[in-house]
């Protein structure tokens, strides 16, 4: 590498920064700074009106709210589930797809593919068939089942676990590809290794596969995780945080707070705590992950 | 023996799986072609006669066209100006050492922590304040914003590997830093390119949240945006809507199809930016 001495130079190079520079401290340093001053007051949103300093005031509102806490809980919950089943389905994926049946690359594609649409796409698509006189209903009633109908994403019993549903949906094919590429890392003499010994099946998955893909296994999931703080889009489209608030994330909550009803400061608030949230998720879950790798 | 039950067992379980996955699209794919009778009367079977029409209600009466023409825009001048910023700080980080070097890479990096979510509020409060409301450009650039971080560390980690023999030669024929660039490191960076294109392209195409606060001109929406539109205003008329869906996926979908292995390294990579 070169060092940069000649003052000339300088200028020169600082002009291949100054672009990125200004859009990224415009359009993102700005606003996060701007977020943390509007949690700290109260505003409207009406332009020109007096932004009144309230200190942390939005911040003990918010976790006084009800609503709040219910948010608190669902995203919990939508975590625990989706930590339940996506990382466990995807690698039963891979490793049944890393057999390379033929067509292999076929069902790696239809795993994969709900990854890539938009999630207003895919909210949309499901909400359409949860819809009290949707497929879904449709097909219970056609199996005879009938007594298992019921208006998914209205019935608040069912409502937060139908999009729980659809976000394990979405993601498997996600965790599935990345466990993929973590399936190619394992040489094969291994598996003939074991295969010699008569170790075949399940004993291979839990007593080769899944210790030598720990690494990786625990990566997905922590992505999970910080992912699941960050759902939005499936929530907006199909039930709006109904019924009732019920099925609100601290993602939707906020947006609404902040431009249904006008609470800017508590939204920023909420917004703002979002980012504590998967600041501390990250930055301790790396620190857990490469805690792990020294010990290895 | 057992050998082979093992292998009909998990082809049976890819098989089931696969129609869990395959089931949801096919019938949102169906179901594009048939009208509100048959979509609940035989919402598995196929339709009796494909309803064409219903691509053309969705594209030309409810608009899908002018969004997808939208989000074809968008998206390209956000890879674009994201390719062309990104690069010019990608090639700086990675040739030159000076004071500022590290800090600058980190300052980058802080981006890829920060949630959308966390700044909508002064983002709106910026667009109100200097009358960006449907404001392409201003979309454009915030998306570019946000796309800097991943872009810039990818790149950066991608030119630091390129050889610098060739710049040697430039420089001995008298290149200047620009020539260099342009000439040898963005042509060299074509790989690394071409993956954060198509991740930003897809990212672009579909982001709803920023278009939700500030795209409320009908002419201007992209198609995230433009598919709620749709179904908030003629939410009973499932066929187009169905179509519409169909047309919103259609490009990821085919992003994906030409390009699966860049497209599945583009998101594992992103994974950490999430």
């Amino acid at each position: 590498m070169r060092t940069l001495k000649k003052t000339k130079d300088k200028t020169k190079l600082f002009l291949f920064l100054a672009p990125a520079l200004i859009i990224y401290v415009v359009f993102m340093i700005i606003p996060m700074l701007g977020a943390v001053y509007f949690s700290l007051v109260e505003w409207n949103g009406i332009k020109g009106a007096a932004l009144e300093f309230v200190g942390l005031k939005n911040y003990i509102t918010a976790f006084n709210n009800p609503n709040f806490i219910l948010s608190l809980k669902n995203m919990m919950r939508m975590v625990f589930f989706s930590v339940l089943f996506h990382t466990p389905i995807a690698l039963l994926l891979a490793v049944a797809i890393n057999n390379r049946y033929k067509g292999y690359r076929v069902f790696k594609a239809i795993f994969f593919v709900p990854t890539v649409f938009p999630l207003t796409a895919v909210g949309l698509l499901w909400y359409f068939i949860f819809m009290p006189n949707g497929s879904m209903n449709a097909m219970l009633t056609s199996l005879g089942l009938d007594n298992l109908a019921t208006a998914w994403l209205i019935n608040p019993s069912t409502a937060m676990n139908t999009i729980i549903f659809v976000n394990i949906w979405v993601g498997i094919g996600y965790y599935m590809v990345i466990l993929l590429a973590g399936l190619t890392t394992i040489p094969n003499e291994v598996y003939e290794a074991a295969a010699l010994d008569g170790v075949n099946g399940v004993t291979k998955l839990f007593y080769i596969t899944i210790p030598m893909l720990k690494p990786i296994i625990s990566m997905c999931i922590l992505m999970d995780i910080i992912g699941t703080v960050k759902v939005f889009e499936l929530i907006f489209v199909m039930t709006e945080g109904g019924p009732n608030g019920l099925t609100n994330l601290p993602t939707t909550l906020m947006y609404y707070e902040a431009f249904r009803y006008d609470n800017y400061g508590l939204g920023s608030a909420i917004g703002i705590i979002i980012l504590l949230i998967a600041l501390i998720l990250t930055v301790g879950g790396q620190r857990l992950l490469q805690g792990n790798r020294k010990e290895v | 023996m057992k050998k082979n039950i093992n292998k009909i067992i998990t082809f049976l379980f890819l098989i089931v799986m696969a129609a869990a996955f395959i089931g949801p699209m096919l019938f949102t794919a169906l179901s594009s072609f048939k009208n509100n009778v048959e979509i609940f009367d035989s919402p598995f079977g196929l339709p009796a006669k494909f309803l064409y029409e219903n691509y053309k209600v969705a594209w030309v009466e409810a608009n899908m066209g002018t969004y997808f023409i939208n989000s074809i825009f968008i998206s390209v001048m956000t890879i674009v100006l994201l390719i062309v910023t990104a690069s010019m700080v990608a090639y700086v980080l990675s040739r030159f050492t000076f004071k500022f070097n590290r800090a600058i890479s980190l300052f980058f990096l802080l981006g890829m922590m920060i949630p959308m979510h966390s700044v909508l509020v002064p983002v709106a409060y910026i667009i109100g304040m200097f009358n960006l409301k449907n404001n392409l450009m201003a979309l454009i650039l915030i998306y570019v914003a946000f796309s800097l971080p991943f872009s810039i560390m990818v790149l950066t980690t991608f030119m630091r590997g390129i050889d610098a023999s060739l710049e040697e030669a430039a420089i001995i024929d008298g290149a200047g830093y620009f020539q260099i660039y342009w000439r040898i490191m963005l042509p060299m960076s074509v790989p690394a390119i071409s993956t954060i294109s198509i991740f930003n392209f897809l990212g672009a195409w579909n982001n709803v949240l920023f278009p939700l606060l500030f795209i409320n001109d009908n002419k201007l929406k992209p198609i995230s945006l433009g598919l709620l539109n749709f179904n908030g205003e003629r939410g009973s008329e499932y066929g187009p809507l169905m179509a519409a869906i169909i047309i919103t996926v259609c490009i990821p979908l085919i992003i994906y199809l030409l390009f699966q292995e860049k497209v599945e390294g583009g998101l594992a990579a992103g994974a950490v930016k999430g």
